[in-house]
């Protein structure tokens, strides 16, 4: 026993699990395709892992703990929807090859920290988009699509908010305007008053999408970038008391939120209707026990959404509580590592880039799986790696890539500020 | 006899995440040791370079102190076991290397030279003693070695 545990290579334990649980798959639904595609991520799998490790790209724990998450939600949307579980596995060769693509461009390219502008445009347009053309999918008019592609531009809207914040916190000066006359008094509007209205600007937009977790998210980052980073204690009190404002005012005027407080509050009164879906995932984690009740044997099919927002619960069905916390401690050395590189480069807009990032991964995680064990009010947002959708595996492959550029940085030696 | 194995598999599988999760936790630890020079030997048992320079000066990554417990060499390269990206450092600029308990330098044909309390080094080793200080590129170091130290 202790060798295994001395000698045991990660990679090898990802490759073993794949291995098993495809095999397992197969034996129940009879479909040779499936050992096709378990072979297909294995194969992307290890060839990204030892291309990490020949071409020394960083730090590599980071990509093996998101092949671990990874292969617990592809083998369960396998298991929940074949065709599904296809199109994720699609999605996952896609996500890879973008993952190296953003690689080679964040590192090749220098000038990242200098788009200040660019990036509140082209949220803003991104956003305009949506607005006018969006379609509504479950409350949230959060979908554009063109010839048959569907994406969610908040998703990629999030990464670029943070390239936004970062660039802001390495030039503050940047985003100064020049002091406005009126008659005969001059008004000094200071750079960290505009930082937080054009980041509440961002947080409106979501909430005019109807995408209430979006907007926290968004919330908890800028609030931890401007926690670390601003020096003036006024502007995050006046922040913490916009927010608690807000929050107020959504609870007690905006029905949509109301509705959510009210079903997390009591599920039971409720449980035919607006309770269902999270009283659903409540018996689906009860029913689980310690070890689950195994792949393939539970009856997650109940909940509704359960591929996407919903996932960890049919994972503590089917692994059970040990799974369930399993996946938070994958979660939390992933956000341990993340901060060990923010912490250990010197440069002012990767380090503020890498904390965000690290904080999008957390507090993501967080919210979802708070929701789903009625921990907190429920929004829809998706579980990073794990929950099935396109948009959202694509920027957190594209974010993870930024994230390990960062790291090679960090190791490497590659720091001062740029001016 | 799907419901036998899948209930079988269920623990293996609980298993393996956890021996993952543990066999990260254990490489990152061990990264972490490594990367600090804390070992437990580590700074009482082995001679090792003091940086004087101040590390905020300079926009690339230093180390406080770089621990000498084998033969070393500085540059800028990744090949060296100390690597450092000093623009006035060759890729390959010196070696550092212990031979019968005793401590030498030697210069690996730098363009910009190392010096040895501000003499110009050579092609050929040259013993450390302990307070010696060593110039390369922008860098000033001071070699400590463990016998002074006790």
């Amino acid at each position: 026993m202790r060798t295994l545990f001395n000698n045991s290579k990660p990679i090898t334990l990802v490759v073993l699990f794949n291995i098993m649980a495809f095999g397992l798959l197969f034996f129940r639904n009879q479909n040779v395709e499936i050992i096709y595609y378990g072979l297909t991520v294995i194969g992307i799998i290890c060839f990204v892992y030892f291309f990490l490790q020949w071409r020394q790209w960083g730090d590599v724990y980071l990509f093996i703990i998101v092949t671990m998450l990874i292969s617990i939600g592809l083998i369960m949307i396998f298991r929940l929807d074949e065709d599904l579980g296809i199109r994720q596995v699609m999605l996952f060769s896609g996500g890879m090859v973008l993952f190296l693509l953003s690689y080679l461009i964040f590192n090749s390219l220098k000038f990242w920290h200098k788009l200040t502008y660019f990036y509140i445009g082209s949220s803003l347009l991104l956003f305009i988009i949506t607005l006018a053309f969006g379609r509504t999918i479950g409350g949230a008019t959060n979908w554009i699509s063109f010839y048959g592609i569907s994406i969610q531009p908040s998703e990629f809207i999030k990464i670029i908010f943070i390239f936004f914040l970062a660039s802001y916190y390495n030039t503050p000066d940047k985003l100064k305007i020049p002091p406005i006359k009126i008659s005969d008094k001059t008004i000094e509007i200071k750079n960290n008053i505009i930082l937080t209205i054009v980041a509440y600007g961002y947080m409106g937009f979501l909430v005019l999408q109807r995408e209430w977790g979006g907007a926290l998210l968004m919330f908890l980052i800028h609030i931890t970038l401007l926690f670390v980073f601003e020096e003036d204690i006024k502007v995050i009190l006046m922040n913490i008391a916009f927010a608690i404002v807000g929050a107020l005012g959504g609870a007690l005027f905006v029905y949509h939120i109301k509705v959510r407080i009210d079903v997390w509050i009591d599920p039971w009164a409720d449980i035919a209707g607006k309770g269902y879906q999270i009283t659903q995932s409540m018996f689906a984690i009860g029913s689980g026990g310690f070890f689950g009740r195994g792949l393939g044997l539970g009856s997650p099919k109940y909940i509704p959404e359960v591929e996407t927002d919903f996932i960890f619960s049919a994972i503590c069905e089917e692994f059970g509580i040990f799974g369930g916390v399993a996946i938070i401690l994958l979660y939390f050395i992933l956000v341990y590592r993340g901060f060990k590189i923010a912490l250990s480069v010197e440069n002012t807009f990767y380090k503020a880039i890498a904390l965000g990032i690290t904080a999008m991964f957390g507090f993501q995680t967080f919210i979802i799986i708070g929701g789903v064990i009625k921990l907190i009010p429920l929004t829809g947002i998706t579980l990073p790696f794990i929950s099935y959708g396109g948009s959202s595996l694509t920027t957190n492959f594209i974010a993870l890539a930024i994230l390990q550029a960062i790291s090679k940085d960090a190791y490497s030696g590659m720091g001062g500020k740029y001016e | 006899m799907y419901e036998l194995i899948a209930t079988i598999f269920k623990y293996i599988f609980t298993l393996i995440i956890y021996v993952f999760i543990f066999s990260i936790i254990r490489m990152i630890y061990l990264d972490i040791r490594s990367m600090k020079g804390y070992s437990k030997k580590g700074i009482e048992a082995y001679p090792y370079l003091k940086l004087i320079n101040r590390r905020e000066k300079f926009d690339f990554k230093l180390f406080e102190s770089y621990i000498l417990d084998e033969d070393k060499s500085i540059g800028r390269s990744n090949r060296n076991e100390i690597s450092i990206q000093d623009p006035y450092l060759s890729s390959e600029h010196v070696r550092i290397y212990i031979e019968e308990d005793i401590c030498l330098i030697k210069d690996l044909g730098s363009t910009n030279g190392t010096f040895l309390n501000d003499e110009q080094i050579e092609e050929e080793s040259v013993v450390l003693n302990d307070g010696d200080r060593i110039h390369i590129g922008q860098l000033d170091f001071i070699f400590v070695s463990k016998d002074e130290e006790e």
